[in-house]
């Protein structure tokens, strides 16, 4: 993503969750890219993408941890929960087993993030129809009766895609607007950006570039 | 693929399965794929030169013994590699595990490398010569997977 440095307010961390072969990463390249990957193999460990969005006039970089949902990653991706803003935690409409298995998802975000961490139910592959084995009423009863924001979506034709990782951010702009996050504690998972473009003629000030090491 | 790169294990997560694999070789003098894998993968993502090496080292003797997570362990030896700056290593095993199979997330490591390592070399700089031994026999295993899977396509 070539860009003018800090042409964003604000960097908002999210995880991606959930089973093996849900849908993650999918859902990601969706948002990053507008493009489905038809065969797409198990990540390995964690995989990384960004995008900016707007909420409120406010832009707004989204740094996205994509986790393995492989049984063997299961304890070491815990690392990275910590400090997320949002998390995005998916099932698969077509497999009864994900969607029994979020009650340890949902654990596991709880204990290792913050209060104020927003949590997105995804219930993935809903252009599968013919093949549902959760119903659309019993995962928002579940989201209901756990506090958590919930959207049926399709990472093969877009569908609520973008609406998921929009609504957490607004859900986050909110709780900063409100004050429920301190920015200053790295776990809050947001970072400000204080300089803001249009306001003033910022351009010397580069945004973190670890990459310029002399070495 | 950088916030990967730069993205440091938690101490706390590291000194945990540093216990867990401590615990288990004292208790029965051997440890299981499991642990040393979880520590490996928190060694590579250490901040210390040789936190890393140690799990490179880890990560070469899993890939030996358990093919079943070879993919797993062959990524993480590159990426490994990638944040010691040994790129050439880094690059030799991004290739070992395309050449098997076609992976986005592994092209991108490999195509960071080569950029880390090209502008390396234009800073004058030699790469770390000559491949490391231990890299023949798991690449000896790979091209002979994908050699296989040729004869199998024709
Ligand atoms: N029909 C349909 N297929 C999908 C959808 N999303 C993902 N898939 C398919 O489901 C499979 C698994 O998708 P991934 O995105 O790799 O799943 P994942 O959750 O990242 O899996 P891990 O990385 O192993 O945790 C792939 O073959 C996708 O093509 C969807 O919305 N509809
Ligand atoms: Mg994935």
């Amino acid at each position: 993503m070539s860009s003018t440095p800090y042409n964003y307010n604000y960097i908002f961390k999210y995880i991606i969750i959930g089973d093996m072969g849900v849908g993650k990463s999918c859902i990601l390249h969706q948002f990053t890219e507008k493009k489905f990957m038809a065969n797409c193999p198990h990540t390995i460990g964690v995989e990384f993408g960004t995008r900016i969005i707007e909420v409120d006039d406010k832009k707004i970089k989204l740094q996205i941890w994509d986790t393995a949902g492989q049984e063997r990653f299961r304890a070491v991706t815990r690392s990275y929960y910590r400090g997320a803003a949002g998390a995005l935690m998916v099932y698969d409409i077509t497999r009864r087993s994900t969607y029994n298995h979020l009650s340890s998802w949902l654990t596991d975000t709880r204990n290792l993030t913050n209060p104020n961490t927003v949590i997105f139910l995804i219930g993935n592959k809903s252009d599968l129809e013919s093949t549902r084995e959760v119903t659309y009423e019993e995962a928002e009863e579940f989201a209901k009766e756990n506090g958590l924001m919930f959207l049926e979506a399709s990472a093969m034709t877009g569908q609520n895609v973008e609406e998921a990782f929009l609504e957490t951010a607004r859900r986050i702009y909110q709780n900063i607007q409100e004050g429920r996050l301190d920015l200053n504690a790295s776990e809050s998972g947001v970072q400000h950006r204080p300089s803001q473009p249009g306001r003033t003629s910022l351009t010397n000030e580069a945004p973190n570039n670890k990459d310029q090491c002399s070495c | 693929m950088e916030e990967l790169l730069n993205e440091v294990v938690p101490q706390e997560d590291l000194e945990r399965f540093e216990k867990k694999f401590a615990h288990e070789l004292e208790l029965d003098g051997e440890v299981t794929i499991e642990t040393k894998f979880e520590y490996a993968f928190c060694l590579v993502r250490s901040r210390y030169t040789n936190d890393i090496r140690k799990g490179i080292m880890i990560l070469e003797e899993l890939a030996r013994v358990h093919p079943d997570g070879r993919r797993d362990y062959i990524y993480y030896l590159a990426f490994g590699n990638a944040r010691i700056k040994n790129y050439s290593d880094g690059l030799k095993y991004c290739r070992a595990f395309l050449e098997i199979e076609s992976n986005d997330q592994v092209r991108s490591l490999e195509e960071y490398i080569k950029k880390q390592s090209d502008k390396d070399m234009a800073k004058g700089m030699a790469v770390a010569g000559g491949a490391a031994l231990v890299l023949g026999g798991i690449l000896g295993l790979g091209i002979a997977l994908a050699k296989n899977k040729q004869k199998r396509n024709n």
